[in-house]
């Protein structure tokens, strides 16, 4: 089948589910697309722009929080509070990203973990403002929007157009530009482009997709909690987009699809099994691999070379 | 500290640049006087400073002492990007392209970031500057590899696509490190022929740092000779050939 | 003064991290979880010894000898295999790792907290500058910097300290003059492991021990480690009473101000020197 009649049958599959499938599997579905767009907006980073963070969690969680807080303190109606959510997970990309990018490769990830964990303890610890370990609840949709049928097309609708807009970004000259940086980043400079504000400006709008999918979280969840932010959470889209190929764009996508439906399978019968289940996973499908992986992020630039001049 | 006057028509100078790695003096004091439309070549021993004196130029090393004017202006301490939009290009002694992207994608980058629509996501950059960009190839003899990812190119195209990349950015001053390092000699001469030809087409002023001689023989319009750092000679080949110090130190040494 | 504590229990996490880092390359984030099993390790260990005064101090003997051998199959079992893989690549292995680890504790002691008491002689507090002050940190404040002093001594005295700090400045050198490097890694990673789990067996009496508190002390360590730099033996020490002393001094004032304390001196020092304190420029 051509890509194009592939992505005809998914869609059209995607628009009847709620007619055949149980309201669980709707929920899966919905759970499914946010994933994916988160991984899709991770991938931003890591697939075209070959910068590794760790941290994301945090960006999901501030755009889960975000929403959540206008929505319970402040009630605002859901169609205000979830634009606010990327808009805040912006910010917050912007703060840390600023120093983030002053750094590459490991101590990129390293840092970008450092920073979610610190958006964790002020959660955790902020109780007058976020609920602290209890967290937020009673976060739903307003009533047209809470039957899971409903709010299944509802996040579909905004998932696709966040994926649209992402893979206009991707091939945009901003994308291409960004590639460049992945590929070579002194080769980048001598062409004009200033490299930390390229990768800044990915960053950004990387965090602001990804707090999209966290405020269409907090609603589908109908709660909020301070491990939106842990690092278990940033582990998610790596994984995922991992799983589902970094090099193209639809892969994380993919990826998100076979993950939930792997997590699903397996937290049925083992719940508390499922961590190490994914830790396990990941631990010896990295010894397995071909030594190689050259495709899988900028390649040779990984390799222990002393790194170009920052 | 504004050059002296009766130099501000050049395009590239220098002034007593030196730079010593601990008890190492790379570079000693090089006066370089580059006019426009020269076409440069640097000459040296290995180990005489052609690089560092690149890297020093382009702010990749900081300098110990002295000047660096490009365009009249002091450049000491700019970054890559910002030399780039005044005006100066560089290819580099290992081929530096960006290997997954196509030959076509590497050389409209190059043109996106000129024209300085590097951040724009709101239009396909599939079509834009794809004309330019293909004609820029054509120039290079790279038509036919234009869709091929470049990191699978042969490496003397790559080296004629670095060319592409760096020539994009519309450059007065282009400094190629070793442009034609693992050629064969023909494939050698051919690309600097064509390095000639653009030059004289557009009147861009190149400075290249070379091993071969009959290539910098048949190609430079001056010669600026390089020994432990410090300036030997300078002049037209002819002079250059005929000066006894350069025979003995270099000349008399080459293959 | 119980900064000063919490420093030094840092910088025995940090240093670990630091010296496996210098030496293999490699970001041991499971680091956090060593010294967590470490601190589990003390609770079975107390609570099964006899409940005589020397069972504390044979506990914090054993305790990181446990974690020094689960250091020991992994780095043998595991990081063998990887070490010539993308850093990327053996950063989400250890990343799995701790999920790993952090599961199977859940597995064998359950979800609860648990608890280590303090040891008879230490359950007290001393007067200190006037202020009452808890005697257990008197023993941290004793013990961590013994431990600083004996690690200066191996690292810069001890013929195998040389070879490590050679390692952590050129691998393959050492190894074309014929050093041993594959045991070297080895034999760092354990003592590596061991430092993480001594840090976690001494702070167990002063912490609540919890499925959780490897990220809360993998967090503070990479505070340290990015502040003192990675690979720095004066990068952890000084880092870790920074970070310690912040700590200690923002709770006493909100509990979320040493958060953004924290954070404003990463801040400053990234800016000012973005490979830490003491760090080396590379990636």
């Amino acid at each position: 089948m051509s890509p194009r009649s592939w992505l005809a049958f998914v869609v059209v599959a995607l628009a009847v589910a709620p007619l055949v499938l149980p309201s669980f599997f709707l929920q899966l579905l919905t759970e499914i697309a946010i994933v994916g767009l988160f991984a899709t907006a991770f991938n931003l980073l890591m697939g075209f722009g070959g910068m590794v963070s760790f941290g994301h969690a945090a960006y999901f969680a501030l755009g889960a929080y975000t929403a959540a807080l206008l929505v319970k303190r402040v009630g605002v109606p859901l169609l205000a509070a979830l634009p606010a959510a990327p808009l805040v997970a912006a910010a917050g990309a912007l703060l840390f990203g600023f120093f983030i990018v002053r750094l590459s490769h490991t101590y990129f990830a390293m840092l970008s973990l450092a920073f979610a964990q610190i958006v964790f303890t002020v959660i955790f610890k902020w109780k007058a403002l976020t609920g602290g370990d209890d967290g937020l609840l009673d976060v739903w949709p307003p009533s047209l929007l809470k039957s899971p049928a409903a709010y299944y097309y509802f996040t579909l609708i905004i998932v696709g157009l966040c994926i649209l807009a992402l893979h206009a970004i991707v091939d945009s000259p901003f994308g291409y530009a960004l590639k460049a940086v992945r590929e070579n980043p002194r080769r980048a400079r001598y062409i004009g482009i200033d490299v930390r504000r390229h990768q800044l400006a990915a960053f950004v709008i990387s965090g602001a997709f990804s707090g999209v999918a966290g405020g269409l979280f907090a609603f589908y969840n109908g709660s909020v909690f301070p491990d939106f932010a842990y690092f278990t959470k940033s582990f998610e889209p790596l994984v995922v987009a991992l799983l589902g190929g970094v090099q193209s764009f639809f892969g994380p996508l993919a990826g998100a699809f076979g993950f939930k439906i792997l997590e699903w399978m397996i937290s049925r019968q083992w719940p508390v099994y499922w961590p190490l289940f994914l830790g396990a996973i990941v631990v010896v499908v990295i010894v397995v691999l071909p030594s190689g992986f050259v495709g899988l992020v900028g390649g040779r630039r990984w390799r222990r070379r002393p790194a170009a001049k920052a | 500290m504004a050059p002296p006057a009766s130099r501000q028509g050049l395009v590239l100078q220098t002034c007593a640049l030196s730079k010593h790695f601990g008890g190492v003096q790379a570079v000693n004091g090089v006066d370089l006087a580059v006019p426009p439309g020269d076409l440069r070549a640097i000459i040296g021993p290995n180990g005489a400073g052609k690089t560092t004196l690149f890297n020093l130029i382009t702010g990749d090393i900081a300098h110990d002492t002295g000047h660096i004017y490009f365009a009249g202006e002091e450049v000491s301490g700019l970054p890559p990007q910002r030399l780039c939009r005044r005006g100066l290009g560089r290819t580099f002694q290992i081929t530096s392209i960006f290997r997954r992207l196509t030959a076509l994608e590497n050389v409209q980058t190059a043109f996106l970031s000129y024209h300085r629509r590097h951040f724009n996501i709101l239009v396909p950059a599939r079509r834009l500057y794809r004309d330019e960009a293909l004609g820029l190839l054509e120039r290079v003899g790279l038509r036919e590899q234009a869709t091929k990812p470049s990191g699978i190119l042969a490496h003397g195209d790559q080296r004629r696509l670095e060319l592409a990349i760096a020539l994009a950015s519309a450059p007065r001053l282009l400094l190629l490190d070793e442009p034609t390092a693992g050629m064969a000699p023909r494939e050698r001469h051919e690309i600097m022929a064509l390095v000639a030809r653009i030059a004289g087409d557009t009147g861009l002023t190149v400075v290249f740092t070379e091993h071969d001689m009959d290539v910098v023989f048949a190609v430079a319009q001056r010669i600026t000779v390089l020994h432990q750092g410090t300036v030997l000679a300078e002049g037209a080949p002819a002079e250059v050939r005929a000066n006894g110090e350069v025979q003995r130190v270099y000349l008399g040494q080459a293959r | 003064m119980s900064g000063l504590s919490v420093g030094m229990l840092l910088f025995l996490v940090s240093v670990g991290m630091s010296l496996i880092f210098g030496v293999t390359r490699i970001v041991n984030l499971a680091h956090g979880a060593f010294y967590m099993v470490g601190a589990y390790l003390m609770v079975t260990l107390v609570e099964f010894l006899p409940d005589r005064p020397w069972a504390f101090w044979l506990a914090l003997l054993l305790a990181p000898v446990g974690v020094a051998v689960l250091g020991g199959v992994i780095e043998v079992g595991l990081l063998r295999l990887i070490y010539r893989r993308d850093p990327l690549m053996q950063l989400i292995l250890t990343f799995g790792l701790i999920l790993v680890i952090g599961t199977l504790v859940l597995l064998v002691w359950g979800p609860d907290n648990k608890s280590v008491p303090r040891p008879e002689a230490l359950a007290g507090s001393v007067k200190i500058f006037g202020q009452p002050f808890p005697s257990y940190y008197v023993l941290v404040l004793v013990l961590a910097p013994l431990v600083a002093v004996a690690l200066w001594l191996l690292f810069y005295r001890t013929r195998w300290g040389m070879l490590v700090r050679a390692a952590t400045v050129d691998r393959e050198m050492l190894g074309a003059l014929g050093v041993n490097v594959a045991a070297l890694y080895t034999q760092v990673f354990v003592f590596g492991s061991w430092l993480a789990g001594f840090g976690g067996a001494l702070a167990a009496p002063t912490v609540a021990v919890a499925l959780g508190m490897d990220g809360d002390v993998l967090t503070t360590a990479f505070v340290v480690v990015v502040i003192g730099g990675l690979g720095s033996f004066a990068g952890s020490f000084i880092g870790a009473l920074l970070v310690g002393l912040l700590q200690s001094f923002g709770i006493l004032i909100f509990p979320a101000v040493s958060i953004v304390l924290l954070f404003a001196l990463m801040a400053v020092v990234l800016i000012v020197r973005p490979w830490g304190l003491f760090g080396r420029p590379e990636a």
